[in-house]
């Protein structure tokens, strides 16, 4: 790691000698301090950053990691300069990258210092190209001539890339995409690179190559990165450094092996604990945060973990609460009882050990040799067969929990759908030994009706029967209580509802009149990793109460052996590997299967405090 | 059970639609809202508001605009004001009526075809591109001839190519819907299909059909106030913006008022339409 150092230190210069100040200190690339910014959403002031300081070093990549409205984008676009113009945000505080200050100063040195000294990837590559040019014309735009764009594209991976100028975006894959828009980003050699959740919209096998991708363009190019994400393993796969964001304040800073290790914040200690691990224990529910993220219109007045904090005190609530050096170890954590904090580690406790499921006689669902395929067609009339099933066999006992697990494209939601009826199957058998299965999906939101009531949403699963109103009023409360949402809920429609409340809400539809069998597609992968782990414990209670079987697909490995009695790995429509969920995450047999696990983030991560290793190039 | 989990009680407070409405809009859509509602009270209260009966002569006729006849009299001496109240009232109750029969058929249609899809859906909107070719004016022609001359008989004409915007629209909408998770949820919990429809489905194209509805207000009364103007609206006496202007027009030279003060209202009621609907397009876009 010597020659990346003296390079950045190179790069650094250079870049001040083009801006011509000399307020930034060689080794920090960049400096936030006490940044506020305040979004007005019709009038009601919106929280985003509430005094946040840091500073980027030269040559490190520092990761920033929150949930949702931590503010973790709203900091990534300050750094670039980026913030909306119309309408402005109130903002207060100042951000210095190399001497330009980018929130008060003229657009065109920050065009400039972006132009030459900064690089950005976003989430979504799809949406981030553009769609009418050649991936060749875009990187020539960023790089200047062709043979500096063809130089790009090899260097991020990017097989026979003389064609690949030639593509269009739409004709690369996503994790394709994504290396294009690093080849953007790190053309011109930047001093600092901002991604924004780079790798969250990629399978996990394609997400493992990016970071490794990124790891040795660090070392190439000697830029700092700034990686913004939500998941705390991934962070742990690539940091040098991290952040932890929550609610617009900065709660914990620190080297990565320390925080991963030696977490100092109740929120990172209750972050790490809730986070799925294929060590995490099977047979109780696993760690979880109660409660909610605080709605950025009406912030806490003091640490804004304090509503979730199980060692709030009187002094917690009053202000807020600035960083704190931590006295044992290097960094810093908002929080004034840092002491207490360490033995809530080693506290943390999971709960009872679950009993054991109902074992029903039967089977939920039968499959045999079970097909389908799609039929794309082109614009130009010429049709392509996909097989998305290749003859599945299956068979989900009654209360019996099965994970299918597999990337996109594996054929798992594809499967999930033919059994819950909103798919015809081609060919093969399925029996269903249950009635009307019901259905969760990945985007809850998106499931509940938005112009009617929870009420109606719940409740209408049991009209038409010979039921009076009031004992349906009567059976969606107490659905509604079985999922860990109060009554007062089902006056509320779904936009009233945080992303948890809407699952929880479609888990109430699906559970108030029990149906034996409940599919699952995706349910946890759009939440929060707090929120994952109160919705598996959801589930896997729910299941035992009520005798559900359950079928889960996910991307996830961590988060089907939890839920899952046994685990069916899929690929390319076919199932590549079946068995008892332990036994295929510690013993896996197919190849496949051992590349899904391999590529688990944060696998190597340790909350017990032994050795972590960085992802070396 | 639940005492494991904290239980979230918070939901977050919904804010109210028409409040939004009168506070959000600049200062020119909040004009014309009030010139709009104005006129509207004007026409629902025409008997009230007018201080001569419109179909019998009031004063001595060509008396330009004063303090007995605010807007003059015409050749034949009847009061324009009062026939100008009376005229909005028939030109507002045209669009609204036409706007309805077209919310009501298309909206039926095209929640048929959107929400069954296949070959319905394709024969359905084939029929709907057909009624769509017709042209207004020519139609209302025909129907005037076959049928005889009347009010009734011009919205017939104009409902009958009206209604496929709203078939196209409401079909559009509840297309996107039906592969929606929501559709799908609501499929599997096994309730019925009218159910829904009604309460799944067609709700959802609402903001869209209301947008196209108030748009189409202003395009109305000028389709309406046209054709009267060519003679295919009531008979003679009857007091309709576009017929009056349409005969007073060789009174343009001596006595202005008698075709222009109709014309003006014409131009003034489409236009705030307009401007309405572009309001509430607006809106419901800022909304999404």
């Amino acid at each position: 790691m010597s020659g990346p150092d003296s390079d950045a230190g190179v790069i650094v210069e250079n870049a001040r000698a083009t801006t011509g100040e000399a307020a930034t200190p060689p080794s920090v690339v960049a400096r936030v301090e006490d940044l506020r910014v305040t979004f007005d959403r019709r009038g009601t002031p919106l929280h985003a950053l509430r005094g946040v300081s840091l500073e980027v070093r030269a040559g490190e990549i520092l990761g920033i990691v929150g949930e949702s409205g931590s503010g973790k984008t709203v900091l990534g676009l300050s750094l670039l300069g980026l913030l909306p113009d119309d309408p402005r945000p109130e903002i207060s505080g100042s951000v210095d990258v190399l001497g330009t200050d980018m929130m008060t100063g003229h657009e065109r040195d920050r065009r400039a210092l972006r132009r030459r000294t900064l690089g950005a990837v976003f989430q979504d590559p799809s949406t981030s190209l553009n769609p009418t040019m050649s991936v060749g014309q875009q990187i020539v735009e960023a790089a200047g001539t062709r043979d500096e764009a063809v130089r790009l594209l090899e260097a991020v991976g990017i097989p026979d890339p003389k064609r690949r100028m030639r593509s269009y975006p739409h004709e690369l894959s996503g994790g394709q995409q994504q290396r294009v828009m690093i080849a953007m980003a790190i053309a011109n050699r930047p001093s600092l690179v901002i991604a924004d959740e780079p790798t969250t919209a990629l399978d996990v096998t394609v997400q493992s190559e990016i970071l490794d991708l990124i790891a040795a363009l660090r070392a190439d190019l000697g830029s700092s990165f700034v990686f913004v994400t939500h998941d705390l393993g991934v962070a742990a796969e690539i940091a040098d450094r991290i952040v932890v964001l929550y609610a617009g304040r900065l709660l914990e800073e620190g080297s990565t092996a320390d925080v991963l290790t030696d977490p100092a914040h109740p929120y990172t200690i209750g972050l790490l604990a809730s986070r799925l691990q294929l060590r995490s224990p099977r047979d109780r529910p696993v760690v979880s945060l109660p409660g909610d993220v605080p709605d950025p219109e009406s912030p806490p007045p003091g640490c804004p973990f304090a509503p979730r904090c199980e060692l709030v005190v009187e002094a917690c609530t009053d202000q807020l609460i600035p960083p704190i050096e931590i006295p044992h170890r290097a960094g810093t954590a908002a929080c004034i009882r840092l002491d207490d904090a360490r033995a809530l580690r080693r506290s943390m406790h999971t709960g009872d050990p679950w009993e054991a499921p109902p074992s029903i006689e039967g089977a939920a669902v039968q499959l045999r040799g079970v097909t389908k395929s799609f039929t794309l067609r082109s614009r130009f009339g010429s049709a392509v067969k996909v097989d998305a099933l290749r003859g599945i066999d299956l068979e989900v006992a009654r209360g019996e929990a099965v994970a299918l697990v597999g990337e996109s494209g594996s054929g798992k939601s594809t499967l999930l759908r033919i059994v819950a009826g909103l798919e015809q199957r081609d060919g093969g058998e399925m029996e269903i030994g249950v009635a009307a299965p019901q259905m969760i999906f990945q985007n809850a939101l998106a499931s509940l009706t938005p112009w009617l009531t929870v009420r109606e949403l719940v409740g209408e699963r049991l009209s038409g029967r010979r039921v009076s109103r009031a004992a349906i009023d009567r059976a969606v409360d107490e659905a509604l209580v079985r999922v860990g949402l109060t009554p007062r809920v089902a006056r509320a429609r779904s936009r009233q509802l945080s992303g948890g409340q809407a699952q929880r809400v479609a888990i109430a539809r699906a559970i108030v009149d029990p149906p034996g069998l409940l599919l699952a597609d995706e349910p946890t992968s759009s939440l929060d990793v707090s929120l994952r782990a109160v919705i598996l414990n959801l589930l896997n209670r729910l299941r035992r109460d009520l005798g559900l079987a359950i079928m889960f697909v996910t991307h996830d490995l961590a988060a089907a052996r939890v839920i899952a009695d046994r685990i069916a790995v899929m690929h390319d429509g076919t199932i590549v590997e079946l068995g008892e969920a332990g036994q295929v995450c510690a013993d896996p047999q197919h190849p496949y299967t051992r590349a899904l696990l391999a590529s688990l983030p944060g696998e190597s991560l340790e909350t017990g405090g032994a050795a972590w290793q960085p992802r070396s190039s | 059970m639940a005492a494991t989990e904290l239980l979230t009680t918070k939901v977050r407070s919904e804010g109210l639609g028409l409040r939004r409405l009168l506070r959000s809009p600049g200062l020119l859509d909040r004009f014309a809202l009030f010139v709009l509602v104005a006129l509207i009270l004007v026409a629902i209260f025409a008997p009230l508001i007018a201080p001569h009966d419109p179909l019998i002569p009031a004063g001595p006729p060509l008396t330009p605009p004063g303090r007995a006849f605010w807007f003059g009299t015409d050749q034949i001496g009847y009061d324009i004001f009062s026939r100008v109240v009376f005229g909005l009232r028939a030109s507002l109750v045209g669009a609204f009526v036409v706007i309805l029969s077209g919310i009501v058929i298309g909206g039926l249609i095209g929640l048929t075809a959107g929400a069954v899809g296949g070959w319905v859906d394709s024969a359905l909107m084939r029929t709907t591109d057909v009624f769509l070719a017709l042209p207004a004016p020519l139609l209302a022609i025909a129907v005037v001839a076959a049928i005889g001359p009347g009010f009734t008989h011009t919205l017939l004409a104009v409902a009958i190519v009206w209604w496929p915007w709203y078939a196209r629209i409401v079909r559009g909408e509840i297309t996107a819907l039906r592969h929606r998770p929501q559709t799908e949820a609501a499929k599997l919990s096994g309730i019925s299909r009218r159910r829904i429809w009604f309460r799944h489905l067609l709700p959802g194209s609402l903001p869209a059909v209301l947008v196209l509805a108030t748009l189409d207000v202003g395009g109305l009364i000028l389709i309406l106030a046209g054709l009267s103007f060519l003679g295919l609206g009531a008979p003679a006496p009857a007091p309709e913006l576009g017929a009056m202007s349409a005969q007073g027009l060789r009174f343009l030279l001596s006595s202005w008022w008698i075709p222009i003060v109709p014309a003006a209202f014409v131009a003034i009621l489409a236009f705030v339409a307009n401007l309405v609907g572009d309001g509430i397009r607006d809106l419901m876009g800022s909304m999404e």
